[in-house]
C-alpha cells in the first residue's frame, strides 16, 4: 500500500495487526432509517474483494469495516455503498459533521412539510365531521376534499419519500424492514382516497382518509426526528473529544526562542509552552510551572486538577491559569484523546448480538403482518367491500414493528452515552447486559483502589530536626525521576547540589554546598543500622532522616466501596502486595474480604473459585499486569489512561479514574435492562391489543397511525430516561 | 357562503407558500442552532458559518 493512501486513511483507520495487516475503518452512513438497512449495507460491502467484515450499528449509523486497502480502493467501497442507496463519509470530523447537518436540515424540512400540512388538512376535514346531515352542500364537500388532496400531494411526494425509498431498497435487497408495511400502508390509503375523490361511487368506496394519512406520516417523522437527535448527540459528544486540539502549539527551541507550529508537526521530545486558556496539543509531562487544568472533556470531571512539574497532562485538556512548559511524549493518534475517540467509535459501530435476534424476529413479524393485512382485506371484501381497504390499511399501520426494532439499540446507545459522560467507556455494549448479574466486585490494589503515586506518610529522625532535614531531602529528591523521589519532592525546587549521581536500585547521592556527601535512597544503603519501619532514608553518617511512603487510596475509593455494598454487592480486594499494606488499605476502606501476596496464577485461581461458587465477578484492575485475571472475570473494567487504552481487552475503561462511576454504572446497567424490558413488553402488548381490534374493523386508520407513532415515541423517549 | 369557494383555494395556495418560505429558512441554515441568527451580527462577514 502506498504511503499516500495510508496517510489518507489514517484519520479514521486503525491497523490492529500492524501496518501491513487488515485495516479497521470507521464511516458515518447517511440515509439509514431502520435496522434492516444495516443488513443491506453489510451484504453489499461483503461482496467486495478484500472486505473481511462489515458491521453497521443502526442506532448510531456508524459502519465499522475490516478490509484490505491493498485489494480494494476506498473509492470502490464508497461506490458500492452508493449503489446500494446509501451515502457514507469517512468518520473524520468535518465531512461527517456536514453530513449530519444536511441530514438534520432534511429531516426538519420533511417534518415541517408533513406537520404543517397535516394541520391544514385537518382544518379542511373538520367540516365533514361536525356538519349535520344536509348542512354541507355536496359542492363544498367536494371542494374541501380537493383542497385536502392538493395539500396531501407534497406530503406524499416529498415528506414520505424516505419511507418509499427505504421500502424499495429493502425489497430490492430481499429483506423486509419496517419501511415496507409503512410504504404499502400509505400508498394504499392514498390510492383508495384518491379513487374515492375522483369517483365517489366507484369500487374503492366514498371515504377519504387524507387527514389520517398526513397525520400518520407526520407522527412517524416526528418519532424519527427524536431518534435522529439522539444519534447526533452521541456523534457530537465524540466530536467534542476529537476536536479539542488547538490549531497551533508554541514550540520552544533550544536557544530559548519559540515558534508556532501545527499540532501535527510536534514530535515526542519537543518542548511546548501552553499559555493560560490554551488547550494542550499533545500528551506530555509538565517540566516547569504549575497551575490548574480542566480535563472534563476526557474524564467528565469538571473540577480542575492541579498540575505541577512532573505531572502528566493529556492532549485536549485545557490549561486554566499560568503558562506550563510541557515535554511532549505522545502526539497525534497515540494520544489519550485519540485512543478514547477510537474506542467510542468502535463501541458505537458495534452491533450487539441480541440486536441481530431482534432484527430477525422483526423481519418475520413484518412478513406475517403483510399476509395478515392481505387476508383481512380479502376477508372484509366478502363481508363489507366498502371497509376492506380501511381494515387492511389499519392492520398494516398498527403493527408496524418500529418499536420492536428501536427498543434495544435506543436503550443501549443512550446508556453508553450516559456512561461515557461519567468517564466510563464501554468497548463492548453487551457488557451492559452482563453488568446486571454482577454480585461480586473484585478490586486490584495498586493503581486501582490506590493512586499509583506514593505519599509521604511519616518522617522521623533521632537527635535531629526532622522537618529541616525533610526540606533538604526534598530539594535533593527534585533532581531524581524515580517514583519514590518524585513522591517525596512533590514539586519542591531543586537545591544547589553538585556531583549528583544516581545509583540504580539504591538511590541518589550528591554533595551539598559545603562538600558533604548526602545519600537519599534505600535505608540499608544510607545507614548501617536501617530502621525496619522506614521505606526510604536520607542522611550522611549518623544523621539520618527516616521516611515512610504509603499508597494513598483514591479520594472517592471509600465512598465507592460503601455505595457498592449498599447495592448488595460483595467487595473483595485481591492484591499481590505485602499483607501489611493490603490489610491497611482494606481497613481504611472497610473491605472485609481481602487477599494479599497473590501471584497472577493464584489471582486467577481465586476468581475461578468464586465463580465456581456461583458468584458473578466484576474485576477492576489496571489492565496491564492483571490481564489474565481480567480475562477470567465475567465483566472486566480497566483503569485506563495513555497508550495502553487501545490495547486493553477490557469491556469498559474507567478513563476518569473516578471509582464512584462503578456503582453508578452498575445501577445504570440495571436501569437499562429495565427500560429494555419495558420497551419490548410495550411493543408486544401494543401489538397483541391492537391487531385483533384492527382485524375486527374497530380501529380506523387514523387511530392506528396515532397508536403506532406513539409506540415508537414511547420507546425512544423511554430510552432517553437513561440519560439522566 | 359563496365566498368559501374563493377562500378555500386561496388558503391552500397560501399554505403552500408558507411551506416554501419555511423551506428556504431551513435550507439557509437559519434553524441549525438557536443562537446562530442572534449571534450573527457579532461576527465578521467571513466568519459567518
Amino acid at each position: 500500500m502506498a504511503e499516500a493512501d495510508a496517510r489518507l486513511l489514517a484519520p479514521f483507520t486503525t491497523w490492529p495487526d500492524g501496518p501491513a495487516g487488515v485495516a479497521a475503518s470507521q464511516f458515518q452512513v447517511a440515509g439509514m432509517h431502520c435496522a434492516a438497512c444495516s443488513g443491506i449495507i453489510e451484504a453489499a460491502l461483503l461482496k467486495l474483494p478484500g472486505v473481511e467484515g462489515a458491521s453497521v450499528n443502526p442506532a448510531s449509523a456508524r459502519l465499522a469495516l475490516r478490509w484490505w486497502p491493498s485489494r480494494t480502493a476506498l473509492a470502490d467501497v464508497l461506490t458500492a455503498l452508493q449503489s446500494a442507496g446509501y451515502k457514507a463519509t469517512p468518520d473524520v470530523a468535518a465531512p461527517a459533521r456536514e453530513l449530519r447537518r444536511v441530514e438534520r436540515r432534511q429531516a426538519l424540512w420533511r417534518l415541517f412539510v408533513a406537520g404543517f400540512l397535516m394541520m391544514q388538512v385537518m382544518m379542511l376535514a373538520t367540516p365533514a365531521y361536525v356538519a349535520e346531515a344536509g348542512e354541507l352542500s355536496p359542492d363544498l364537500d367536494r371542494l374541501l376534499r380537493w383542497g385536502s388532496w392538493v395539500l396531501t400531494l407534497p406530503v406524499m411526494a416529498f415528506a414520505a419519500g424516505p419511507f418509499f425509498s427505504g421500502a424499495w431498497r429493502q425489497l430490492r435487497a430481499g429483506r423486509l424492514g419496517m419501511d415496507v408495511p409503512v410504504a404499502v400502508g400509505i400508498a394504499v390509503t392514498f390510492a383508495a382516497s384518491t379513487g374515492a375523490l375522483f369517483d365517489p361511487t366507484g369500487p374503492l368506496g366514498g371515504d377519504v382518509y387524507f387527514d389520517s394519512l398526513t397525520m400518520f406520516i407526520a407522527l412517524l417523522l416526528l418519532a424519527r426526528w427524536f431518534e435522529l437527535g439522539a444519534r447526533h448527540r452521541a456523534a457530537d459528544a465524540l466530536e467534542a473529544v476529537a476536536g479539542a486540539l488547538p490549531a497551533t502549539a508554541e514550540r520552544l527551541r533550544d536557544d530559548g526562542t519559540s515558534e508556532r507550529v501545527a499540532p501535527e508537526a510536534l514530535r515526542a521530545g519537543d518542548r511546548i509552552r501552553v499559555a493560560a486558556g490554551e488547550a494542550f496539543a499533545a500528551d506530555g509531562r509538565v517540566l516547569a510551572g504549575q497551575g490548574w487544568v480542566n480535563e472534563a472533556l476526557l474524564t467528565g470531571e469538571s473540577a480542575p486538577v492541579a498540575k505541577a512539574a512532573g505531572d502528566a497532562v493529556v492532549a485536549g485538556s485545557l490549561n486554566l491559569d499560568g503558562p506550563l512548559v510541557v515535554d511532549v511524549q505522545r502526539v497525534g493518534a497515540d494520544t489519550t484523546a485519540q485512543g478514547i475517540v477510537r474506542l467510542m467509535q468502535q463501541a458505537q459501530s458495534q452491533r450487539p448480538l441480541a440486536s441481530g435476534i431482534v432484527d430477525r424476529v422483526a423481519a418475520g413479524f413484518t412478513a406475517a403482518v403483510l399476509l395478515l393485512a392481505l387476508a383481512a382485506g380479502v376477508g372484509w371484501w366478502w363481508i363489507e367491500p366498502a371497509r376492506a381497504v380501511a381494515v387492511a390499511v389499519a392492520v398494516l399501520i398498527v403493527t408496524c414493528p418500529c418499536a420492536l426494532t428501536l427498543a434495544a439499540p435506543a436503550a443501549w446507545l443512550t446508556a453508553s452515552g450516559a456512561l461515557a459522560r461519567r468517564g466510563l467507556l464501554l468497548t463492548d455494549l453487551s457488557a451492559l447486559e452482563r453488568l446486571c448479574a454482577v454480585d461480586t466486585v473484585v478490586f486490584d490494589k495498586t493503581g486501582t483502589l490506590s493512586e499509583e503515586r506514593l505519599q509521604l506518610r511519616r518522617h522521623w529522625a533521632q537527635g535531629a530536626d526532622a522537618d529541616a532535614l525533610l526540606a533538604v531531602a526534598r530539594s535533593l529528591a527534585a533532581l531524581s525521576r524515580h517514583p519514590h523521589a518524585r513522591a517525596l519532592a512533590e514539586g519542591a525546587e531543586a537545591g544547589c547540589w553538585t556531583d549528583v549521581r544516581e545509583v540504580a536500585g539504591r538511590g541518589i547521592q550528591a554533595r551539598d554546598a559545603t562538600g558533604t556527601p548526602w545519600r537519599l535512597g534505600a535505608p540499608a544503603w544510607v545507614s548501617d543500622r536501617p530502621d525496619p519501619a522506614a521505606r526510604l532514608a536520607f542522611g550522611c553518617g549518623a544523621c539520618v532522616l527516616w521516611l515512610d511512603l504509603a499508597e494513598a487510596p483514591r479520594a472517592d475509593a471509600a465512598e465507592a466501596v460503601a455505595a457498592l455494598r449498599l447495592q448488595g454487592r460483595r467487595v473483595r480486594l485481591l492484591s499481590g502486595d505485602q499483607p501489611a499494606a493490603v490489610a491497611q488499605m482494606a481497613a481504611r476502606l472497610d473491605i472485609a474480604h481481602w487477599r494479599a501476596g497473590a501471584t497472577p496464577a493464584s489471582k486467577l485461581a481465586a476468581v475461578r473459585g468464586w465463580q465456581a461458587e456461583g458468584e458473578r465477578v466484576l474485576m477492576v484492575g489496571d489492565g496491564i499486569n492483571d490481564a489474565p485475571v481480567l480475562a477470567a472475570a465475567d465483566v472486566r473494567i480497566a483503569m485506563g489512561q495513555g497508550a495502553m487504552l487501545a490495547r486493553s481487552a477490557a469491556d469498559a475503561l474507567l478513563v476518569s479514574n473516578r471509582l464512584l462511576a462503578l456503582p453508578q454504572a452498575l445501577a445504570l446497567a440495571t436501569k437499562t435492562r429495565r427500560v429494555l424490558r419495558q420497551n419490548l413488553a410495550w411493543a408486544a402488548l401494543y401489538n397483541a391489543a391492537c391487531v385483533p381490534l384492527a382485524l375486527a374493523g374497530w380501529l380506523p386508520p387514523l387511530a392506528a397511525g396515532i397508536g403506532m407513532a406513539a409506540s415508537s415515541l414511547f420507546v425512544v423517549l423511554n430510552a432517553q430516561r437513561l440519560n439522566r | 357562503m359563496d365566498i368559501l369557494y374563493l377562500l378555500i383555494p386561496f388558503s391552500v395556495v397560501l399554505v403552500l407558500l408558507i411551506v416554501a418560505v419555511f423551506g428556504w429558512a431551513v435550507n439557509d441554515g437559519q434553524l441549525d442552532g438557536f443562537e446562530n441568527e442572534a449571534e450573527r451580527i457579532l461576527l465578521d462577514e467571513d466568519q459567518a458559518a
